[in-house]
């Protein structure tokens, strides 16, 4: 069944995880991904490990929905095959630093000047003006510079590094299946491409403006609260008899009762310390010791059942043996088993979106260069059919 | 050049901060936001402090750009109203929780019968399936039930949550996602689709690497897979912040000037500072039992200072920000990202992630009071001055 974006063709000059997770996402949605990757190595995230049967799991979880060729863009026969590609193509997505892309033959303008419908998108780090500019980034260092590390950490600790370096580059990448959309809506009433820039340093930035606004509003940087909540309370990991954390997290009034029910202290719904959001906010270090109390008096299991009857949210602390076969994710593909044919079996994150009309896919990507010879073939063809392209009389 | 989503509205009856981002996003793509809350209001307006002006600053980062009526769609006279606001609207956007607007007569089937082309996205927290199905979520319940606690703080100890609010803003771009595929397969064929995301398919689909990491592979070292057995990472501490850094561009000559600048070099020889120093930083196979050096190389020099030093020798390097420092930074400035209050009692904000040529901006309109514009929609769906004066008086609407 097609996806909405089928007959949708992008050229992916990506590497590593940003661009490429983007591209996958939009493949997901029926466009047809061409990955291109340069000889002698293509896309760093070959070997960087995790491996299994020697090929990055990174670099295979980032490039689903694809066909995957070499061209060797420094050359003059790559960049040609490029153009082909480029001509055909309704976007191009890259993600080099400012300036490699110009100097590959491979700029905006260039790219407009062979397919004027063509959206291209660029991904710097950083900004492709601006100090940091030239720099290159990777997650980590985003996480570093966006303040993100600074909500993170013990109560009232020192800013924490998240030891998983893809969480902001696929915020990123999702950032930029929003623009590319946008870009083809737009296209509709235009009929002509855009230029499209999204920036790693700016998608952190907006993925943390639930975040940001109590800066905005302060002046002064929220700091660490353990697996406490600003700006809700009490919302936090309490723990249990049995020695185990269940994740509680009280957002509204129905489910402060709720929970005061649940824990058999119906009275503290009377106490005016308690009564609203923003007064357990600001009396939190008053509330939480009653609540550590009683929960430390019944195992995880038993809470669990009481607040799931007073619909207060509230979940364990999986670790991957306990999620890998919850049936909350294996019933909701959130977690899916798919067949590498040069890798074996391997588990995947499910698709974040579900299309009752147009269903989303997700089908195993390529080995380095699987698919150059028959992606150049029909490049040709196609020419062939076409005859020279304008570009050609421009050049 | 206009918006994306210019002549599309948008009703939106979800609260907190997951639905009321992703609607934010359809209007920074132009479409025309109605914002239904309960009569008690949407939930999140109580999230803080911090308030600003008697409004919390989390509601306001999240709500510019819409208009809101007051609705009580519990009331069946409520659930009518809003099925005649649907009815004249181009996306629906619920997040009541699976089945549930089916049980008030506002399910897909029976709003597409009245309007084909409708998106009718549905945000829920753990799916259409499954036990946790109709239990509600939070951000916190579904960071932990994804094993985001393993990418944080120590084995053993209370487990700690990552501060940004991953769950609930990653799944709105999914959700706006969604929507915006679902319009552009309307434009092609006006046929509408429900679609849904959730909260822990977002941070299910966002860990997928380290499901794949874990699964068969040929070895087992590194963070994809010992992530949560290793100690907290607060970066390398210079006098007074933190840094981050990595040194994989440096060529072998400028990595010694670059130790002995440091007054370094008693470690050139040790095999675990080889290679440019790439396995000795970062990422690096020896990084955290090397951490210690590094560290008392730095700590009579700032961060500023670090940071200048490893990017003369051609590496990358950050300080650890806090919101301060990010602000006050002028890459920040150059990036044009923060977008100044829409009237003197507004707060700060964020420019869209996107930046497409020839695009005009959205204006900000300042977020709306609590059924601030109940009279004007109302009036737009045909409702006369007697129908809504009925409903105010029968509690309806405020």
């Amino acid at each position: 069944m097609p996806g909405p974006l089928t007959g949708i063709k992008i050229v992916d000059l990506c590497h590593a995880v940003v661009g490429p997770w983007g591209t996958m996402l939009l493949g997901s949605l029926g466009a047809e991904v061409i990955k291109v990757e340069s000889p002698g190595g293509g896309d760093l995230i070959h070997g960087m490990p995790p491996k299994q049967r020697g090929l990055g799991v990174v670099y295979t979880h980032s490039n689903p929905n694809k066909r995957g060729i070499i061209l060797d863009l420094k050359k003059e026969e790559g960049r040609e095959v490029c153009y082909k590609l480029v001509e055909d193509a309704d976007m191009l997505v890259e993600n080099m630093r400012p300036g490699v892309a110009d100097r590959l033959g491979l700029s905006y303008e260039k790219a407009s000047e062979i397919n004027p419908r063509i959206t291209y998108i660029s991904a710097p780090a950083w900004g492709s003006t601006g100090p940091m500019a030239p720099m290159g980034g990777v997650d980590v260092s985003v996480q570093a510079f966006s303040g993100w590390t600074s909500l993170s950490g013990e109560d009232g600790g020192r800013p924490e590094i998240f030891r998983f370096g893809a969480q902001l580059d696929i915020s990123t990448s999702s950032y930029i299946v929003a623009g590319a959309l946008q870009a083809l809506l737009i296209r509709n009433r235009t009929g002509k491409g855009m230029r499209l820039d999204v920036t790693m340093l700016g998608s952190s930035m907006n993925v943390q403006l639930s975040r940001m606004a109590e800066f905005f509003a302060t002046g002064r940087s929220p700091s660490p609260l353990g697996s406490a909540t600003v700006t809700t309370a009490p919302h936090q990991a309490f723990l249990c008899q049995d020695k185990k954390w269940l994740a509680v997290g009280v957002v509204n009034d129905s489910q402060w009762r709720g929970l005061c029910q649940a824990l058999g202290l119906s009275d503290m719904t009377e106490d005016p310390r308690f009564a609203t959001n923003p007064r357990r906010v600001e009396n939190r270090r008053e509330l939480v010791p009653i609540l550590e109390r009683v929960f430390l008096t019944k195992p995880s299991t038993w809470w669990s059942i009481r607040l799931a009857k007073e619909r207060v949210p509230q979940g364990p602390f999986l670790d991957f043996e306990g999620l890998r076969h919850h049936a909350q994710a294996l019933e909701n593909d959130h977690i899916v088993e798919m067949d590498i044919p040069h890798q074996g079996n391997m588990l995947f994150g499910g698709l974040p979106w579900r299309f009752e009309r147009t269903p989303a896919r997700l089908t195993s990507g390529p080995y380095p260069g699987q698919h150059t010879q028959e992606v150049v073939e029909e490049a040709n063809a196609r020419q062939a059919t076409r005859g020279p392209a304008p570009r050609g009389q421009a050049s | 050049m206009i918006g994306a989503l210019e002549g599309n509205t948008v009703v939106d009856i979800t609260q907190g901060l997951c639905g009321p981002y992703a609607s934010l996003l359809l209007a920074e793509a132009g479409a025309e936001v109605i914002k239904v809350e309960p009569l008690g209001g949407d939930y999140a307006r109580e999230f803080g402090p911090p308030f600003v002006g008697g409004a919390s600053a989390t509601f306001q980062a999240l709500n510019r750009n819409k208009r809101c009526i007051a609705l009580d769609i519990q009331n069946p006279r409520g659930a009518e109203t809003l099925r005649r606001l649907v009815e004249r609207s181009n996306v629906f956007l619920e997040d009541l929780g699976p089945g549930v607007a089916e049980g008030l007569g506002l399910g897909y089937a029976g709003m597409e019968r009245s309007n084909p082309g409708l998106v009718y996205a549905s945000i829920t927290a753990f799916g259409d399936k499954g036990p946790f199905r109709d239990l509600p979520g939070s951000e916190l319940v579904v960071q932990a039930m994804s094993e985001f606690w393993g990418s944080l703080g120590a084995i053993d100890e209370q487990p700690e949550r990552l501060g940004a609010d991953v769950a609930n803003m990653n799944t709105a771009v999914f959700a706006f996602n969604s929507v915006l595929a679902a319009v552009y397969h309307r434009e092609l064929t006006a046929q509408g689709q429900r679609v849904s995301v959730s909260m822990y398919g977002t941070l299910m689909h966002m860990r997928g690497i380290l499901w794949s990491a874990r699964h068969d592979p040929d070895d087992w070292s590194g963070q994809h897979q010992e992530g949560a057995l290793q100690p907290r990472d607060h970066g390398y501490q210079a006098s007074d912040l933190s840094v981050y850094f990595s040194l994989r561009r440096g060529d072998e000559e400028a990595y010694v000037r670059f130790l002995t600048d440091l007054g370094m070099t008693e470690v050139l020889g040790d095999p675990r500072f080889d290679n440019g120093g790439r396995d000795a930083v970062g990422r690096g196979r020896y990084a955290s039992e090397l951490k210690p050096v590094w560290e008392e190389a730095f700590k009579n020099r700032s961060a500023a200072e670090v940071v200048d030093l490893v990017k003369r020798y051609d590496g990358d390097a950050v300080e650890l920000n806090d919101y301060q420092g990010l602000m006050a930074h002028p890459q920040v400035e150059a990036l044009g990202i923060v977008r100044e209050p829409a009237n003197a009692n507004g707060l700060r904000s964020l420019e869209p992630s996107w930046k497409i040529s020839g695009l005009d901006p959205v204006q900000a309109t300042p977020p709306p009071r609590l059924g601030e514009h109940t009279s004007e929609i109302l009036t737009e769906v045909n409702h006369s001055e007697q129908e809504i004066q009925q409903l105010r008086d029968t509690g309806v609407v405020l």
